[in-house]
């Protein structure tokens, strides 16, 4: 599979401290790909280094298969975290005007810019000011704004802080439509909720490292604590005494189970059958913020037995 | 570098601006304000016309008389008609100004003592019965000397009318008084006219100091624009910063693409002022305007066409150079306030071309005049005037404009190196030292600071 995005041991150092250190992870095309991680990990200047707006102290970053240049710019919507817009430009200057410097030619930046405002209903605002625009109107035009040029790759840092409710439905809406057209998105959140529902490849960044990367799939099933759900008609001490169980909670009327790592959930699910009425039985997977605190965990052991 | 990218940028910075009310209101405005202000100067100083009623002690008993006989006349025969005189001679345009001074003189005998009479005088005067009054006192005529009284005594025009009146009358007593023919009077009474020719490689023209006034403009239209279009390239780049569109922007395009937009977007902006106001004053012609101020149309200034190109030539170097200047010191900062102590350092350059301009004045080819129009921060306002006032040597503009083309090549690359790195620092005001670093700073080295809220 071909690599949208490729970063091979890029460092990024301001002053003593490093912001990225030794970072490397590819992107193939056509995914949802989150760079998560809480503020100060490094999100941001990982995204301007591939951007180019600022270069690396060390590594290679290639996009679009080559390191970046003018060509590939044009080709990446980009959606900064620190966002603005000239404030006392017509909202229709504005949006040709971005979509000039990414040379779309004219006829076909009318017609694209006409299709998006239609659709976000902008069309009355055209000739009012930015400055006139309320909040959620400013960040439609920045979103159109985004990808005018059609992009072929979205790189979006934060794109859901201080977005309204509406626009956060809109975003995620054509998120997916982007996708379906096999296009590539990468974003950066510390929302993990978020980046659960809509990424299929992350990378976690922490303190400036990166703890873990791969498909989402991949990660729950390997940060699996063979935990199931079980909806039983028998009271919390008959589960427990079940064979495999190593403890049990009762959450919403039924049972959260967390099983031995050596026992087999389909014998489980047999030997519990021939005791009790069984309603419901599903494997629970780990959600994203368990697998993060676990791999932080695991990171932080590696780290002291290095130092021992 | 994209041509389409900078001409996008070139395009928004020009029609952002020559769009908005503020910039037409300024582009009008300033042409009003000059004229108004010359039609004032003019309307006051011919305030010194009208009637200027006095009133003369004569304590010879003789003058007053031939002073009134005489001051009357010359209201009379002012007329540059009347006077059958060739037009703009420095006699002929006197004579104009003098013709707008009626005098009305009373002779007033001493009565009760000369202090009396002069305290009585003092009431009238202050009591605006008269203008002022005259003593003649044989004792202070004896040593060349006469008192004129008034509240104001800076009206030149009309004082110099009496001061030339008495002048007359003592030469044609003192003709008289030694047996002399009284027609030597009006021979003597006759000045000569200093003309004075500017020498040219192309040979003599006669200059009659308008040249010198329209450099003049000229020269301060082009200091106002160093100042009014730099310092929106200052502002252009803290606005982009503080609205945070910039990193969008550089996103799309290189910061010298973007640097070099603006600053050509801004400077034609200028260009277009220019051009608005040579419309206006092709439309009001030359003869209009000479009329409105009453000036006579030969001495309305021929605007010659080689003050046009150097004009041109002189601003656009020197708007290259402070605009890059002031591009590189708005940089680093998030608002006017932190840039305002460094953008103190164009400012003075300019002023300080400013302020030896009388220097070059008075000696257009000395040594002041060749080093301020080499130094390259004074060499666009100095150069344009030793243009416009005399010939520098060839060599002097050849030199001043290679100067000019490699310190702002220099400054441009500096103000490039500054301004990738500023225009995405927020929040903490960087230092000195910092902003020098960033200078230094190789792409792909190491910088110190910390960018934005979230690394």
């Amino acid at each position: 599979m071909d690599a949208v995005i490729e970063l091979q041991h890029v460092s990024k150092i301001f002053g003593k401290f490093p912001a990225v250190d030794d970072l490397s992870f590819r992107v193939p095309r056509g995914i949802a790909f989150g760079l998560l991680g809480p503020n100060g990990a490094g999100k941001t200047t990982t995204i301007r280094m591939i951007m180019n707006i600022m270069a690396p102290d060390f590594g290679e970053i290639r996009v679009l298969g080559s390191p970046m240049s003018r060509e590939t710019q044009n080709r990446i919507g980009y959606l900064p975290e620190e966002r603005g817009l000239y404030r006392k430009m017509k909202v229709a200057d504005h949006l040709y005007f971005l979509a000039a410097i990414k040379e779309v030619p004219k006829d076909k930046a009318r017609e694209r810019i006409g299709s998006w405002v239609d659709k976000m209903e902008l069309r009355p605002w055209l000739n009012k000011k930015v400055d006139e625009l309320s909040k959620g109107m400013q960040q439609k035009v920045q979103f159109i704004a985004t990808i005018v040029h059609d992009p072929e790759l979205l790189i979006l840092d934060e794109p859901f802080s201080g977005l309204d409710p509406i626009n956060t439905a809109l975003m995620k809406e054509y998120f997916q439509e982007f996708r379906a057209r096999g296009k590539t998105i990468v974003f950066s959140t510390h929302v993990l909720e978020q980046a659960e529902k809509l990424c299929d490849e992350i990378c976690l960044l922490a303190r400036s490292k990166k703890i873990l990367e791969g498909p989402l799939r991949d990660l729950k099933r390997q940060f699996s604590r063979n935990l199931v759900h079980l909806s039983v008609d028998a009271d919390p001490g008959q589960v427990a005494g079940l064979p495999g169980v190593v403890s049990c909670q009762t959450v919403n009327g039924g049972y959260v189970v967390a099983l031995n790592p050596d026992t087999d959930r389909r014998e489980f699910l047999r030997q519990t059958l021939e005791r009790y009425p069984v309603s419901a039985f599903s494997e629970k997977e780990p959600d994203l913020e368990e697998i993060y605190l676990e791999a932080v965990r695991v990171a932080g052991l590696e780290e002291t037995r290095e130092i021992a | 570098m994209s041509g389409k990218k900078i001409l996008a940028v070139v395009k928004r910075e020009y029609f952002e601006r020559v769009r908005t009310k503020a910039f037409w209101i300024g582009t009008l405005l300033i042409p009003v304000f000059f004229l108004g202000y010359l039609a004032i100067q003019i309307a006051t100083s011919s305030r010194a016309g009208g009637e200027r009623k006095i009133a003369v002690v004569d304590l010879t008993g003789r003058l007053a008389q031939p002073l009134s006989r005489d001051l009357e006349r010359q209201s009379r025969e002012a007329s540059p008609a009347a006077a059958g005189e060739e037009e703009g001679t420095r006699e002929s345009r006197r004579r104009r100004r003098d013709r707008n001074v009626h005098w009305v003189i009373e002779v007033r005998p001493v009565e009760g003592g000369l202090e009396a009479t002069k305290e009585a005088l003092r009431q009238e005067v202050l009591d605006e019965k008269i203008h002022g009054y005259l003593v003649l006192d044989p004792a202070l005529l004896e040593k060349e000397s006469a008192e004129y009284y008034s509240t104001t005594v800076s009206e030149f025009v009309a004082l110099s009318q009496l001061e030339r009146a008495l002048n007359r009358i003592r030469l044609r007593e003192k003709i008289q008084a030694r047996g002399l023919p009284a027609d030597l009077a009006s021979e003597l009474e006759k000045r000569l006219d200093l003309k004075t020719l500017k020498v040219t490689e192309k040979g003599s023209t006669e200059e009659k100091g308008a040249g010198i006034v329209t450099a003049i403009v000229f020269l301060i239209i082009m200091y106002s624009t160093f100042f009014m279009y730099g310092f929106q390239n200052l502002q252009g780049v803290i606005e982009e910063k503080t609205s945070r569109i910039v990193e969008i922007i550089i996103s799309s395009v290189r910061p010298t693409e973007l640097m070099l937009g603006k600053i050509v977007g801004i400077g034609l902006v200028g260009l277009t002022q220019y051009l608005v106001w040579c419309l206006i004053a092709m439309n009001l012609s030359a003869p209009a305007i000479a009329g409105f101020l009453s000036l006579d149309s030969a001495g309305m200034p021929r605007i010659p066409f080689s003050l046009i190109g150097y004009f041109i030539l002189f601003f656009l170097l020197g708007y290259f150079l402070y605009a890059s200047l002031y591009t590189a010191i708005g940089a680093p900062f998030n608002t006017n306030q932190e840039a305002q102590q460094l953008s103190m350092i164009p400012t003075l350059m300019i002023v300080s071309a400013m302020s030896v301009y009388p220097a070059v004045m008075n000696n257009p080819n000395g040594t002041v005049a060749v080093i301020a129009s080499l130094f390259p921060f004074t060499a666009p306002l100095i150069m344009f005037l030793r243009t416009a006032l005399a010939e520098p040597p060839l060599w002097q503009i050849l030199l001043c404009v290679a100067i000019l083309v490699a310190s702002t090549v220099g400054v441009a690359w500096l103000a490039g190196r500054i301004y990738r790195v500023g225009i995405l620092m927020y929040g903490k005001k960087p230092t000195i030292p910092e902003i020098l670093r960033w200078v230094r700073h190789m792409p792909g080295k190491t910088l110190q600071p910390a960018l934005g809220s979230d690394l």
